[in-house]
């Protein structure tokens, strides 16, 4: 077993340097309806990724904005067409979400693709080789057998998807593995279940011991319903607060420590205490700031999630750099091939 | 002039540093194991970002990274991107900063209003009508009960409304519906579809029919502007808006904001009911000032019932706008 050396992630971004690339973004897109977003989003993707870096190299966007153009040109027909449909021609409207849902594995396939393809490292690029069939396995059947089950097959659908992208990605000529089964993702959930039992029980003695103190107005006899309600509605807004940070933080340290590139591993170790602290301050700074705050906030969670990233890498650096090698087929045919179409808004 | 300079060949990760200077149209690049020459022509240089790298792309795939900035920019003059001047300038950057503020401001003044007007008439009469069974279906089980007025004074008063002159036919509402309710004391109120709903404490409040019609008249005035639908498109798009804004898990505390802003668009609405109503009154002979007399009546009832409730000071709120404006300018008429 070879010995594993950590490499952090880091990000170098700064909010004040990005506002003003984001309100110039901004500015732009409205002037000309909406045709430079697809620009502004190739200036965003690259100011990102070429401020992370890893061992002293940065990562690169290469989008090409007309692709993504054409890509949201066609998703906003396909919106468009189904709202106006959807008052005037139920009929029709149906017939359009149809065409929408069979479509979107294979747009999926396409902007993933078109994603990994356009961004690079150290001057080779990502790859996704992921084919049609299966994507529609992942992301047709199994969301919607997990609807079907009322989200109790939900850890599972999540569990297809992540591994049918990490397993058909690559990086030059190296290919990506992921190994974490569906229990670990069952377990994130049923954690989160138990943090809400916990919660209810708690607030549950809590409401029970303040109301028979008399620290609350309660009519005789109803202690018990009034507890219940209230911790009931507590329950429910902690739920509401924390199980988002909580399921992301816990998803993205499942997912990078369940995933290899060759012999190298990923170490991702973000808190959930963090990361909610980090959204609600971004949320409320956001609001009080009449939106403008939005740049800042998104740098300060690009740093978050970045810097608590690592690559663990097998051997010594120059090993590690010497053995990416483009690969084989990266270069030829399947840059010829290569779709320009990304759908991702 | 040569500049340092981070060389990648596209097959392989290795960072070779390197040195480049230019040879007439032609860019030399040089390092220990690698020299190439390149013509500038076949070469795309990437505009600068921020405090980026900046980068050239060679047609092989090869890539090169250049830390200093400056240096570049005397290297490769004018390869400055217009977008990326405006970005790297705060005084362009507020300029664009001040556009948008002004855009987004007259977008809501305006552009909303407008919008959710124009979508307003194209909503299918049908679609409304079923709408407003649905909102009727949904506070039946909750707040309302069936009106305790006998039948014949339902009749009578539907019959009286059947009668009045209007001054835009759009105004006759679809129907009137005759409800009960202990929460929400004496009301009317008029749903997106054009059903009017009125409550029997406002019945009974009312000193005589007039002042029922009079009420009644300010209801079908939002009717008649289709109201109620356009406030439901408006709150909903800034509501979305908001929710796609701030993104993430916030969609609870994107609504907050959202129901503040749109309590001002209601007192324009507001307005022009009682222009309606006020039009209405006269042209059916009834003295518009009936109408403020039952405005006063409600906001004291209401007041009553706040009080007792909640206390006061929720008015910023309110979506009625200050009785005593509505109530002067209908008594001058």
């Amino acid at each position: 077993m070879a010995q594993h050396q950590a490499q952090p992630l880091h990000f170098s971004g700064s909010g004040s340097e990005y506002f003003r690339l984001w309100i110039v973004n901004v500015c732009l897109s409205i002037a000309t309806l909406g045709i430079y977003s697809a620009w502004a989003k190739v200036r965003r993707n690259q100011y990102f990724y070429r401020h992370t870096r890893l061992a002293g190299a940065g990562f690169d966007y290469h989008g090409d904005p007309k692709a993504i153009l054409k890509g949201r040109l066609v998703a906003f027909a396909l919106f468009a067409a189904y709202t106006a449909a959807s008052s005037f021609a139920p009929t029709a409207a149906a017939f359009i979400l149809i065409l929408i849902v069979t479509l979107a594995p294979w747009l999926l396939v396409r902007s993933l693709r078109f994603r990994l393809h356009n961004t690079s490292y150290r001057g080779l690029r990502f790859a996704f080789r992921g084919r049609i069939g299966p994507a529609y396995l992942v992301f047709l059947l199994w969301p919607l057998l997990a609807g079907l089950s009322l989200g109790l097959l939900w850890p599972f659908a999540q569990q297809r998807m992540a591994a049918y992208t990490r397993n058909n990605s690559a990086y030059g000529g190296a290919e990506f593995r992921f190994s974490a089964g569906a229990g670990a993702y069952y377990g994130i959930y049923l954690m989160t279940l138990m943090l809400g039992v916990v919660l209810f029980a708690g607030l549950m003695v809590l409401t029970s011991v303040l109301g028979s103190n008399g620290w609350f107005a309660v009519e005789e006899g109803q202690l018990t319903a009034m507890s219940l309600l209230l911790a009931a509605l507590g329950t429910y807004l902690g739920l509401l607060l924390f199980a988002y940070p909580y399921v992301t933080a816990r998803l993205q340290n499942l997912v990078w420590g369940s995933t290899t590139l060759g012999g190298h591993r990923f170490v991702a170790n973000l808190s959930a205490y963090q990361l909610l602290g980090l959204m609600l301050s971004n949320v409320v700074l956001v609001v009080l700031t009449l939106g403008l705050y939005k740049p800042f906030a998104d740098i300060r969670l690009a740093r978050y999630r970045i810097e608590h990233l690592q690559v663990l890498v097998e051997g010594s650096m120059d090993d590690f750099v010497a053995g990416l090698q483009a690969g084989a087929s990266a270069a030829g045919d399947e840059m010829a091939e290569m779709f320009d179409f990304d759908i991702a808004l | 002039m040569r500049l340092a300079a981070v060389y990648y060949d596209g097959r392989n990760a290795k960072a070779h540093p390197v040195t480049l200077c230019l040879e007439g149209d032609k860019l030399l690049l040089q390092g220990k194991e690698i020299v190439r020459r390149d013509a500038i022509s076949a070469l795309e240089i990437q505009p600068p970002l921020g405090s980026t790298p900046r980068v050239v792309l060679f047609a092989d795939g090869a890539r090169c990274e250049v830390a200093d900035n400056r240096g570049f920019a005397e290297l490769f003059p004018g390869a400055d991107s217009r977008v990326a001047v405006l970005e790297n300038s705060w005084r362009w950057s507020g300029l664009a900063l001040l556009l948008v503020l002004a855009l987004a401001g007259a977008g809501y003044l305006w552009g909303l209003p407008y919008a959710a007007q124009r979508l307003a008439q194209r909503i299918p009469a049908e679609l409304a009508a079923s709408l407003d069974r649905e909102v009727l279906a949904d506070l039946d089980g909750k707040v309302f009960q069936t009106s305790r007025l006998s039948p014949d004074r339902r009749r009578g008063l539907e019959a009286r409304v059947a009668e009045l002159v209007l001054p835009d036919p759009a105004g006759r509402p679809g129907a009137i519906e005759f409800r009960f309710s202990a929460e929400l004391g004496p009301n009317a109120f008029a749903l997106p579809g054009g059903t009017v709903v009125v409550l029997d404490a406002l019945v009974e409040l009312a000193e005589d029919d007039q002042e029922i019609v009079a009420v009644l008249l300010h209801e079908m005035g939002h009717v008649a502007g289709r109201h109620a639908l356009r406030q439901m498109l408006q709150a909903s798009a800034v509501g979305l808006a908001m929710a796609w804004y701030i993104g993430d898990f916030s969609n609870m505390l994107a609504a907050a904001p959202a129901l503040m802003l749109e309590a001002r668009y209601s007192r324009d609405f507001e307005r022009d009911a009682d222009r309606f109503a006020a039009e209405a009154l006269q042209a059916n002979a009834i003295p518009p000032g009936r109408l403020a007399d039952m405005l006063l009546k409600l906001e004291t009832a209401r007041q009553r019932g706040l009080d007792a409730k909640l206390g006061a000071g929720s008015d910023y709120l309110s979506s009625h706008p200050t009785s005593e404006e509505r109530i002067q300018r209908l008594r001058s008429q």
